[in-house]
């Protein structure tokens, strides 16, 4: 790779003062170069200086000073504004919106089948989600109704951007003024965009998160190569864009703390650094999210609470939703103590009037109000390297900023003005005085108390009237016109049985009203009313301290069974246990186990180890731990990516899901490690993912990073898309006859591809550095890697036809099929897939779901064990993933397997498969230990899971699970009253649901 | 004397030929089982039992050492020394026989197309050369519910045996209930609540009203199909079956056939039902308990929840089955004997567990009379398993009895392991 990634392009900011010079201007011009000052204010001129007792002095839409009173000279052409008690701040910045922007429809796709190819025919890439050639300077057109509800939320900049697509292309800046497009643009070329949505794309790939991965990652080394080799046939405008807004800021739309990691592993190999816009969960993985030392663009949009009143709807609301709901608004705060850099965004907020209100809870959850500021302010601006432009209120920036009653974040603050470029935007009028309290009103002799509340634009009054029997309150309509104020009433009492109208005038310190009025005779008196003492000298609210806030507990993963903290490696002695140790020792009774530092120390009698956990080991059984060689159990967003015949190029282990409950469930049934793979839509699938089920980690801390590689291959009606419909009859192939061309097609190319590399590679350098590099294709990459036995196939597989093509397609292109999985012909070809190397891993007994599977009979396993095929079970089912031990002891009822070789089935047979037999799969010294305690013979239907050991941690105990539901019910029921009471002081709440529970299975297609 | 055979179950020997496996043939026979462990079906064992079948019904059912035996009086004495005797598994809530490969659309009838649809029956079109069904039998299953699927009202469901020529002879129960597919109150796929609940409800009830309705008069001039299936749940000749899994959907479906009069109630599937015993056992209503082995529905739910709650019903003495309706659910139909040793595992007493595949769904499908345990005057529909058959490492079925008949245990899958076992050994 040579630099692009690490090059920044020069790209200038054109600051030339706004001026719509050259337009044309239709009447008198009206130029307008005055100053203007507002004093006494308490003006934060960013978001750590505050200064009180200020003035700000702007001209032209731009600060000229900021300072004390007094410390800065007002010119004779100066407007000046008394800010008595005001304050004013920056005005705030939103990165993440799609103001001005186009509406993005949804194109219309192929009436019949898949669609292949980019709908758009531009010299454009080939990929319809790929377009980075996209300006939002060139779509944006400024729309005031949009304009508005932002400006009244105090934002005077927003970052806006096309949000379609998966690289978007370029963001401009623009404040909100009412203006031409022309004036309120600052910036037309901002930052790249990219996203993990595809968007209005019609096109079939990527059909899942591991295909946009993927994609991403060719799209990058084309654009490389293209910027390294421009003398190509090709012109590709998208790529070009790319190469042009390489040095721009990048943000990624990630919307979820693990797609944040995902997203930042991609960052990682190409030298780039994303600012990640995120979705609020973020502290459910702070650890590892601060360490991508991505920046972050947080949305302020809490989850309603569920309506939980019905404990019957309760249960259907999940644990972890219940639990997200009472965290989220701390999520912000937890950021701030992480010192992890965020911005704040109204985005996501279906209702954006909510976006105080949210903060405010955000700030009553530990967010400082500093930090907050900060995320409005500094923090956007700093992040798209605008600060030199808007942010704060030093000289020269935009004139942007707001006009508060009080500090901003205050429950009873109200933003009076938003100056956006000089320009005001009146939100409320602060010199509209405000007339509520209590008054003593006399109308010639007679005297009423009168009551005013409310709004200060819409005052309501009420008198109340004294009778004999009782008291009555009567309205008094009141009306403000600057210092005009209007009352009509009719008090119904022996005074007056009619309307009484008055009209006066406000004193300057508005606490006297008086003028003229009119009874219902006719006649006229005068009145006045005076507002009480107590009302004028109103002692202010004590500030409610608040104390230190406590987070609410974080689970890991921050769902059921979570931990509220990982296990830790223990030394402990498994204590008089019948051992099942899967080598040449057999099956030993009575033994010791020592399990040190998370591996294997010891196995014998009478075992010792200081401070070591005994665990009795009597009556019980302990195996090497349950390996699943075919697993799709912890994937997010799409187990297949069926939209061509061959997708080597995606990963499963991209898209490891840390959050699934299956995991834990399938802890529960004695199962330590797992294969991920892909599904079996397509000849050649997409890379796994191996993983140790070690709950409450992060997909990264899961991996089983140091493993050989694997990729999935499949055959048979899956493949040729046989129970897909009527619709899905055009992808090749559609007959076993096309699925071999597929793999010469595809092995053929990989070879010519390796080719071209090497012979270039071969060149003298000084030719090399003038011969233009072949194309990185990251497909053929993969495919080469199995041809050079980097990596490992496990082929999706059913009749015995097709598992010897693969065979003889392996052997003329010289790789091993390291493992046909299902292989339910297997007992069929034993004799050839034991020549040629490959192993078996098989269901136990399914048969039947397809017609291919009509000879798939339970002796499979028996039968190619006993031919010396290295056979394994397993499961391609959440379900049955947590009963591989019985699976297993089928093989004794069918075919009469020995015990002892049948619990290798699932235990040492998938590690060799694996080729992780080196840690895994037996118990024996200096292997990892990833161990099971059974309260029976494992392979017994009556065998419970005691214990689930990994590498020397506890993470299944059976004597803790009443324990750790108890801890669920009540933490769940405690945050449901919470719910109920947040319901009864009138926050909006959402009916009872639960999240689509994702179960995938080989033919699982989509996401 | 006559001919007397003492035979030992390992002399029953495999037919090497591969013929398709046939009926056994229906000749009033006299067999006596003898010295095998018996697990009645009713929570008892006798250990040294002896068992007699004679015309195709159970005998005599004793302890071989306190009873004198004339083996004279049989034309077959099968000594089974420790080998186990159970009686029939029923499989309730089958498709059985009504699939054969679950994706090819041709071989699938047990979906027919409408709405409510309690005149379909599933009983004719019970194929009896199923290549599945011979499958299940050598695990034990010897009889099965066929049962339709879909739409509100799937059909009417008939209990078969599994060695039959042809459906008129596998008939145990003909048409014994029809099948309600409760509407869902929460979306199975979206689980948001199901904004259309109330309005499918009121088409419910119209049809049921018009039913019971209609049935109140014998002969009508126009007879309608639906309405004269749906007779006999209302007088007790057909029991309804209702299939719902959340709680509230449950209790609703209960008060439902309560005010339609519906003699018979069973609940199918009843993931929720452990929290509202008391109500099904006031009301009498028996409960078809969904896979033991499957996962739990809800997040927070215990781990091992469905394995446990036949344990948690049983305490709570509700009368109650074993079904696996599913997933590839006719093939998975011989894995029922390991769902009862599971609800073993978690809690329950072995024998116990039996009746939930035996006795317990005879009573909930009315055939308990002639079928479900090892009882006298039963039909003799019993297998013979060298081990104990509810744990898959001992379930090993050598011989079993339709109806006093010992049936053919060969199947397409045994056929092939001889076929390719013999490929490798030559």
């Amino acid at each position: 790779m040579k630099n692009l990634f690490l090059f920044t392009l020069l790209f200038c900011c054109s600051f030339l003062m706004k001026g719509q010079e050259t337009f044309n201007v239709n009447g008198t011009h009206h130029k307008n170069h005055n100053y203007y000052a507002f004093k006494n204010a308490t003006v934060y001129v960013d978001y750590q200086t505050r200064l009180d007792r200020a003035t700000l002095l702007i001209k032209d839409g731009k600060v000229v000073a900021a300072g004390l009173d007094g410390k800065v000279p007002i010119p004779e052409n100066c407007v000046v504004y008394n800010l008595e008690g005001k304050y004013i701040y920056p005005s705030l910045i939103d990165l993440y919106t799609d103001y001005g922007m186009p509406e993005t429809k949804k194109e219309k796709g192929p009436n019949y089948g898949p669609q292949f190819e980019n709908n758009h025919k531009e010299a454009v890439n080939w990929n319809q989600a790929i377009t980075p050639e996209v300006e939002a300077g060139m779509l944006f057109t400024a729309d005031d109704k949009k304009a508005e509800e932002l400006r009244n939320l105090g934002f005077g900049t927003v970052l806006t951007h096309q949000q379609d697509g998966i690289m978007r292309g370029t963001s401009a800046l623009v404040t909100l003024a009412n203006e031409k497009s022309n004036l309120v643009m600052i910036n037309s070329e901002v930052a790249g965009h990219l996203s993990f949505n595809k968007g209005s794309s019609t096109q079939d790939y990527p059909g899942s998160l591991m295909g946009m991965i993927a994609l991403i990652r060719q799209t990058y080394f084309d654009a490389d190569w293209i910027y390294n080799n421009p003398q190509q046939d090709e012109l590709n405008i998208s790529l070009n864009a790319l190469i042009e807004d390489w040095g721009m800021p990048q943000i990624f739309e990630a919307n979820d703390k693990l797609n944040i990691l995902r997203a930042d592993q991609i960052g990682d190999e190409f030298e780039l650094q994303y600012i990640f816009k995120g979705s609020g969960d973020e502290y459910q993985r702070v650890k590892e999210i601060k360490a991508t030392e991505g920046k972050l663009i947080l949305p302020v949009n809490f989850p309603k609470a569920f309506d939980v009143e019905d404990p019957y709807d309760a249960m259907l609301v999940d644990y972890s939703d219940v639990k997200h709901w009472e965290l989220a608004p701390y999520n912000l705060g937890i950021m701030a103590q992480n010192n992890i850099d965020f911005s704040i965004t109204t985005a996501d907020l279906k209702d954006k009037k909510e976006f105080f209100k949210n903060l405010r809870k955000a700030i009553e959850s530990g967010l400082s109000e500093q930090d907050a500021l900060k995320a409005l302010t500094f923090n956007p601006a700093n992040f798209i390297e605008q600060y030199d432009q808007v942010g704060s209120l030093e000289k020269g920036k935009l004139a942007n900023f707001i006009i508060c009653s009080g500090p901003l974040f205050d429950e009873k603050n109200t933003i009076f003005e938003n100056w956006i470029q000089g320009k005001k935007y009146t939100l409320k009028d602060y010199n509209r005085i405000d007339v509520s309290g209590n008054y003593s009103m006399n109308l010639g002799a007679k005297i009423y108390a009168l009551k005013v509340t409310g709004d200060p634009e819409k005052p309501k009054g009420s008198i109340e009237i004294i009778n004999m029997k009782d008291t009555s309150k009567i309205d008094v309509s009141i009306a403000v016109e600057g210092n005009n104020i209007s009352l009509s009433f009719n008090p119904n009492d022996d005074y007056q049985k009619a309307s009484i109208r008055l009209s006066g005038v406000i004193s300057s310190t508005g606490g006297i009203w008086d003028g003229n009025g009119q009874l219902g005779d006719g006649s006229w008196i005068k009145w006045s009313a005076i507002k009480s003492k107590e009302d004028v000298a109103k002692p202010k609210e004590q500030e409610a301290k608040k104390d230190s806030v406590i987070v609410p507990k974080i689970q890991y993963p921050n769902m059921a069974f979570g931990f509220d903290s990982l296990p830790k490696q223990q030394t402990m002695i498994i204590r008089g246990a019948t051992v099942w140790t899967n080598e040449a020792e057999g099956i030993l009774k009575n033994t010791d186990v020592l399990i040190r530092n998370g591996k294997i120390a010891a196995i014998g009698k009478n075992l010792e180890a200081e401070g070591a956990l005994i665990i009795d080991g009597k009556g019980k059984h302990l195996s090497a731990g349950i390996i699943d060689e075919h697993s799709h159990i912890a994937i997010s967003r799409g187990v297949n990516e069926c939209t061509q015949a061959v997708t080597a190029e995606v990963s499963i282990g991209d898209v490891v899901n840390s959050d699934d409950i299956n995991i834990y469930r399938q802890l529960a049934g004695g199962v330590t490690a797992a294969q991920l793979l892909h599904g079996s839509c397509n000849p050649v699938g997409g890379q796994s993912g191996l993983i140790k089920l070690k709950w409450g980690s992060a997909p990264e801390d899961m991996k089983i990073h140091d493993s050989t590689a694997f990729i999935k291959f499949a055959l048979g009606e899956n493949v040729k898309q046989s129970n897909w419909g009527d619709f899905n009859t055009t992808r090749f192939p559609q007959t076993r006859m096309g699925v071999e061309q597929v793999y010469y097609d595809a092995f053929i190319r990989a070879k010519e591809y390796q080719k071209k590399w090497d012979t270039y590679a071969a060149l003298p350098e000084k030719e090399r550095l003038k011969a233009p590099a072949p194309r990185v294709d990251l497909e053929l990459e993969t495919l080469n890697e199995i041809l050079n036995a980097k990596r490992f196939i496990s082929c999706h597989s059913y009749q015995q036809g097709e598992i010897n093509m693969l065979m003889h397609v392996a052997d003329s292109m010289g790789f091993t099929v390291n493992t046909f999985t299902h292989i339910l012909e297997g007992y069929k070809v034993a004799d050839k897939m034991k020549e040629h190397g490959a192993g078996g891993s098989t269901f136990s007994d399914w048969w039947a779901y397809k017609f291919e599977v009509n000879d798939a009979i339970p002796y499979n396993g028996a039968i190619m064990h006993k031919q010396g095929v290295l056979t394994a079970f397993n499961s391609d089912d959440a379900e049955m993933g947590r009963r591989l031990n019985q699976e297993a002891a089928k093989a004794v009822k069918y075919g009469g397997v020995s015990e002892e070789e049948a619990l290798k089935f699932v235990t040492l047979n998938p590690a060799k498969l694996l080729h992780l037999d080196h840690r895994m799969g037996s118990i024996k010294v200096g292997k990892d230990a990833d161990v099971v305690l059974w309260t029976d013979n494992p392979l017994s239907i009556y065998a419970k899971v005691d214990k689930t050991i990994i590498d020397g941690a506890i993470y299944f105990d059976l004597s803790k699970t009443e324990e750790r539901q108890q801890a669920n019910r009540m933490e769940k029921a405690r945050i449901v009253e919470k719910m109920i009471l947040s319901k009864k002081g009138g926050e909006k709440t959402q009916p009872a649901k639960s999240k689509k529970p994702k179960l995938y299975h080989c033919d699982t297609v989509g996401e | 004397m006559k001919k007397v055979a003492l035979l030992i179950l390992s002399a029953f020997t495999l037919t090497l030929n591969a013929q398709i496996e046939t009926p056994a043939p229906n000749k009033p026979q006299k067999i006596m089982l003898l010295n095998g462990i018996a697990h009645i079906g009713n929570g008892e064992v006798i250990k040294n039992a002896a068992i007699s079948i004679i015309d195709g019904k159970i005998g005599l059912v004793a302890n071989a050492a306190v009873i004198k035996i004339n083996f004279n009086d049989f034309d077959t004495v099968i000594n089974l020394r420790e080998k186990h005797i159970y009686p029939g598994i029923i499989a309730p809530n089958s498709t059985l026989g009504l699939t054969e490969i679950d994706a090819v659309r041709a071989t699938n009838d047990y979906s027919e197309t409408g709405e409510f649809k309690p005149h379909v029956r599933s009983l004719i079109a019970y194929n009896t050369e199923s290549k599945i069904t011979t499958t299940v039998r050598s695990n034990g299953v010897l009889m099965a519910q066929v049962t339709p699927r879909s739409g509100d009202i799937s059909g009417t469901s008939s209990v078969v045996q599994l060695d039959a020529w042809n459906w008129e002879d596998a008939v145990i129960r003909e048409d014994d209930g029809i099948h309600l597919n409760w509407t869902r109150m929460y979306n199975r796929w979206k689980r948001e609540k199901n904004k259309n609940y109330d309005q499918e409800l009121v088409k419910l009830n119209n049809f049921f009203a018009d039913a019971l309705a209609y049935s109140k008069v014998k002969d009508h001039e126009e007879k309608n199909l639906r309405f004269e299936a749906m007779r006999g749940l209302f007088n007790g000749t057909k029991t309804l079956f209702i299939h719902a899994d959340f709680v509230k959907e449950i209790t609703e479906a209960i008060n439902f056939s309560k005010k339609y009069n519906v003699e018979k109630l069973v609940i199918v599937g009843g993931y929720d039902s452990w929290m509202v015993t008391d109500m099904l056992k006031e009301n009498n209503v028996a409960v078809m308990l969904g896979r033991v082995h499957d996962l739990p529905q809800r997040e927070e739910d215990d781990v091992y929840l469905p394995y446990k709650l036949p344990h948690m019903l049983f305490d709570a003495e509700v009368l109650f089955c074993l079904q696996n309706a599913g997933d590839m659910e006719a093939m998975g139909t011989r894995n029922l004997p390991f769902y009862a040793g599971t609800a073993a595992a978690y809690g329950l007493d072995k024998e116990e567990a039996l009746k939930l595949i035996t006795l317990n769904t005879a009573k909930i499908l009315g055939i308990d009379k002639t079928c479900g345990s090892l009882e006298p005057g039963k039909d003799a529909t019993l297998f013979i398993s060298t081990g104990d058959a509810l744990d898959m490492r001992t379930n090993d079925v050598i011989a079993a009895f339709i109806q006093g008949r010992r049936i053919d245990l060969d199947n397409h899958q045994k056929k092939l392991y001889r076929k390719y076992s013999g490929k490798y050994e030559n």
